[in-house]
């Protein structure tokens, strides 16, 4: 049977729409499923005024079988098995002839009992009690009050439909009572609108110019898009982030073609296409990666007959690109040297000083990076990126366009005639600003971007400005979602912890909290991102966990050492490798550490376990130096036949504690080389219970 | 229609849904939200309708009347409704009716937009709304004002009135708006802007100001201790303007402003705090 339900809104943000839509779907299965309603379907749809869900339930709950327990069989029935006073009172009580009383077991014993039908409750009355409960389970990262009234929701609601069968639902939602009406399209057709089923729904919305499915509203952009850029032989420039946006901001779309004044085409390409983004939600028009003075945008409307929207659209534009031209054309006057000299007066963080304080900091981290990185020949490039690189944050275009930051600088640098190394570094020194994002394309871009990172990160938390839960007020997330990327992405070789080092150095005494334990919070912070980072790639869990063991030394290694773990995993020496390093690992648990003695050794096998080892350990120590896992994982597969033996022909406790602490030591060396490649323990293998730990979000 | 036309429109019609209509503020203000016909009437349970005219100065915005869009001082049309009635964007947008725009021909949108202002301790959620592109009103339901947190909830209109001037005129320059059938912005307002714009960034004296910011500041401390609130939040006011010119000719520090942010704000919290503690209503 079909349901619908719309709840109308002032209009949502895109981001509450898209969460909306989730937390009602879920919501609203996980009810029907606990009231154990079969759901055929089950789907969202949503305009920004609007939050809809249809779906195709059963009309209620099945019939079902219960088991009514009277009293206990021994007090019910008496030594002949006829009902005693208690078993036929029972009986009475309850309304049911004594010939259908029959013997219940149960766990605790056997009573006298019956089975009867119980009617299922009506999917109707069950929807009535749910939709409030999902509705006002719905939560946004921001919420308001209004009117009168403590409710918080994202913006303030107006209208319940709720239908099941064709029928009004008898429910109620913050003093909105269940109705089968709601209206049409703000502007344009804004009467009364009914529907009992999602099929007139749809209809009475389209005529009402309301078209209520997003993805529809999307494909009726994309063509009328297409469909303007076909004379021009031209394409939007493609903005996934900014289309899906404009899909959940109106209702009805239609696309505008725009067109700007050839003049601004001698703007930078990024200018152009922020002015027309920002604020104005204008896609930008190109030819062969060509700009062309042209901008499409969406308006929520049946038409634009007499062009005035264009109109208007253009002269919004044009003023704003006025502005621009004229940002350009001042910045340029004060060459980037002198303007980073002001960078005294901007503030980073009150703890962490001024930009410039960051900025002498940073020309300090890209100096040791590169030493470190073996890149001298960028060294000088990357300090100078890094002398320039903030004093893009005083120029009037980033005031006016903060998402411009770090690109304006690199192309202002480019004006002025700096080397491509340079200015490329500077371009690119904010990327890559999520996973998704492209890291910078040179070494010293890729050198500047992790110091840029690494000295807010370190900072921060180095003030007590940790990453809990929902809130990360400075980015940490996303900034080491960005240095973990650019090592991962250009394979760079360093040590992450002695580069934690030399910041807190830099630092000095600025930070408020313990080195050490700005340190060791750090790591555990890495710790946690790369296992968000590898688990997103689709790596397994445990394997991530098992190339977490050894710690996080190079960025690099970590994703290394899953790759050689997930390489192997399915070969046939891995699984009985697994059990074998968990044997040893087990055997070792809490013990103190014990040294070999090679002239303690008793028998055959312990002595030559103990001569594979070494050959097998020097072998394997280049490979593992240089991130080679998996042919480093591959020779100490070498060693299962004689641990295999040695298990079998050695008593590893022996009575002798001079033995004993001998073979302990032996086996603790093999521990330490194995942890060296993966903290094998960690790994799950078939048959064992899967205990997923405490995930990082 | 000029932008005497257009207040006396809007003056008529928020006058028809019950606001009192109040004169402008005679202090210098950064927007329509910091005068005690907002600021004040919103913190108590009281209901409360008023619309207004209020120049905004924003000394940062100078452009010695060169800059076609850009002032330091311009003109809002604030309406304030507590509680926030039901159907506020229907009236909002019969508002925009009655000035004679015929909405079917344009693209009106609400678009997410959540206002704060640190130095009043106030912040709210709505949308800027944009008319054909174009930014004409921020919308607001105000949650927290001087720090406290708003019930019953008021909705804040506030009309860039050059802005939807410019839209009704079709202008592309502020300076070629008529204020009236005889005299033009230019004729009422550019000598203003560049004297105001040369004062703003190099004139003023900044002992002067700093001095003035120390003694307004004081002075709020002292009067707000004798809960002379409305003497006292006059003299934050005139703090807040002190602020934005110092601030302007960029004589204040990387830690001064946090500092001097924060100062302005606790004596509004701390004034807010006494008003609302103290009797029902000035």
């Amino acid at each position: 049977m079909e349901f619908l339900l719309e709840l109308l809104t002032e209009e949502l943000p895109a981001s509450h729409i898209r969460s909306g839509r989730d937390q009602l779907e879920a919501g609203l299965r996980k009810e029907l499923l606990e009231a154990r309603i079969e759901v055929r379907s089950l789907t969202t749809l949503a305009t920004p005024r609007r939050l809809v869900v249809a779906g195709d339930f059963a009309e209620g709950q099945e019939d079902r079988e219960e088991v009514v327990a009277g009293p206990p069989l021994a007090i019910a029935k008496g030594p002949d098995g006829a009902l005693t006073a208690a078993g036929k009172g029972f009986a009475r009580s309850q309304g049911v002839d004594e010939s259908r009383l029959e013997v219940v077991r149960t766990p605790k014993g056997e009573y006298l009992g019956f089975k009867r039908l119980a009617k299922g409750t009506p999917t109707a009355e069950i929807l009535a009690a749910a939709v409030p409960r999902v509705l006002g389970a719905l939560s946004f990262p921001k919420m308001m009050r209004w009117a009168s009234s403590p409710f918080r929701f994202s913006r303030p609601i107006h209208g319940l439909l709720c239908v099941f069968g064709g029928a009004v639902v008898p429910t109620s939602f913050e003093g909105l009572t269940a109705s089968d009406e709601t209206v049409g399209h703000r502007i344009a057709a804004p009467g009364p609108i009914k529907a009992a089923n999602l099929a007139s729904y749809r209809e009475a919305l389209r005529t009402s110019f309301v078209v209520v499915d997003p993805a529809e509203r999307k494909a009726i952009i994309a063509g009328q898009m297409e469909a303007a850029l076909e004379p021009l032989k031209a394409k939007a420039y493609p903005d996934p982030e900014l289309l899906d946006n404009l899909t959940l901001s109106v209702e009805y779309p239609l696309v505008i073609l725009g067109s700007f004044p050839e003049t601004y085409l001698r703007l930078p390409i990024e200018v152009l296409a922020t002015a027309m983004r920002e604020g104005q939600h204008l896609f930008s028009v190109v030819r062969d990666s060509q700009q062309l003075p042209y901008f499409l945008g969406v308006a929520d409307t049946p038409g634009d007959a007499k062009g005035l929207i264009r109109r208007g659209n253009e002269r919004v534009l044009r003023a704003r690109l006025e502005d621009a031209r004229f940002f350009w054309d001042q910045d340029r006057k004060l060459p980037l040297r002198d303007r980073a000299a002001g960078l005294k007066n901007v503030l980073f963080q009150e703890k962490l000083g001024t930009y410039d304080d960051k900025t002498q900091r940073l020309k300090k981290i890209v100096a040791y990076l590169s030493e470190k990185l073996g890149a001298a020949d960028v060294k000088e490039a990357a300090v100078e990126a890094a002398a320039l690189c903030k004093a893009d944050l005083l120029t009037e275009m980033v005031k006016e366009f903060s998402g411009l930051q770090g690109r304006m600088g690199g192309l202002y640098a480019r004006e002025e005639g700096l080397p491509e190394d340079i200015h490329l570094a500077i371009y690119e020194h904010y990327q890559p600003v999520g996973l998704e994002d492209a890291s910078p394309s040179t070494t010293a871009g890729a050198i500047l971007s992790i110091a840029d990172k690494m000295d807010s990160i370190v900072g921060a938390i180095g003030v007590g400005l940790q990453v809990t839960g929902s809130s990360d007020p400075f980015g940490l997330r996303r900034n080491a979602h960005g240095v973990c990327k650019v090592a991962l992405d250009r394979k760079l070789r360093f040590s992450f912890p002695l580069l934690l080092d030399r910041i807190l150095a830099i630092y000095g005494d600025r930070l408020t909290l313990e080195r050490a334990e700005v340190k060791s919070a750090c790591l555990e912070f890495f710790a946690g991102r790369l296992r968000f980072i590898l688990e997103k790639k689709g790596c397994r869990y445990d394997l991530v966990g098992a190339a977490l063991g050894p710690g996080v030394d190079q960025i690099v290694d970590v994703q290394a050492r899953v790759e050689a773990l997930d390489a192997l995993k399915s070969s046939p020496q891995f699984e009985p490798f697994i059990l074998m390093a968990k044997r040893i690992h087990n055997i070792l648990k809490g013990l103190p550490p014990a040294k070999i003695n090679p002239d303690l050794f008793v028998e055959k096998e312990e002595r030559e376990l103990y001569s594979s080892l070494s050959i097998i350990g020097s072998n394997a120590q280049p490979m593992i130096a240089r991130g080679d896992f998996a042919r480093a994982q591959g020779i100490i597969f070498k060693l299962q036949p004689e641990l295999n033996t040695f298990f079998d022909k050695v008593l590893v406790m022996a009575e002798d504690k001079r033995t004993r602490q001998n073979r302990l030591g032996l086996l603790q060396s093999i521990a330490k080389m194995l942890l060296s490649i993966a903290d094998y323990s960690q790994i799950v293998v078939e048959g064992e219970k899967p205990a997923k730990p405490k995930g990082a979000r | 229609m000029s932008v005497q036309d257009l207040i006396l429109g809007l003056h008529r019609f928020w006058a028809g849904q019950g606001c009192y209509l109040a004169q402008t503020y005679d202090l210098e203000v950064g927007a329509g939200t910091m005068t005690p016909d907002t600021f004040f009437r919103v913190l108590d349970r009281r209901d409360w309708r008023v619309g207004y005219v209020q120049p905004s100065r924003r000394p940062d915005d100078g452009r010695f009347g060169e800059n076609p869009n850009r002032v330091q001082k311009h003109f809002q049309y604030q309406v304030i409704m507590k509680p926030s009635p039901a159907g506020i964007q229907d009236v909002y947008v019969q508002s925009l009716r009655s000035l004679g725009i015929v909405l079917e021909d344009h693209d009106l949108r609400f678009d997410e937009d959540n206002w704060e202002s640190p130095t009043i301790g106030a912040w709210g959620v709505g949308w800027q709304v944009l008319l054909d592109g174009l930014e004409i009103t921020q919308f607001t339901y105000f949650q927290q004002c001087g720090g406290i947190d708003l019930m019953p909830v008021p909705v804040e209109i506030t009309y860039g009135l050059e802005r939807l001037e410019m839209f009704l005129e079709q202008k592309d320059d502020i300076y070629d708006l008529d204020w009236s059938a005889d005299v033009s912005y230019r004729d009422l307002r550019l000598r203003e802007e560049k004297e105001f714009s040369e004062y703003n960034f190099n004139a003023a004296s900044v002992a002067m100001l700093r001095q003035a910011f120390n003694a307004c500041q004081k002075e709020a401390g002292r009067l707000a201790a004798k809960d002379l609130l409305l003497p006292a939040y006059d003299m934050c006011l005139k703090c807040s303007h002190n602020f934005n010119l110092l601030d302007s000719r960029g004589a204040i520090s990387v830690t001064e402003r946090v500092k001097m942010i924060s100062q302005i704000r606790s004596l509004v919290n701390d004034i807010a705090r006494r008003y609302t503690g103290g009797k029902d209503g000035a």
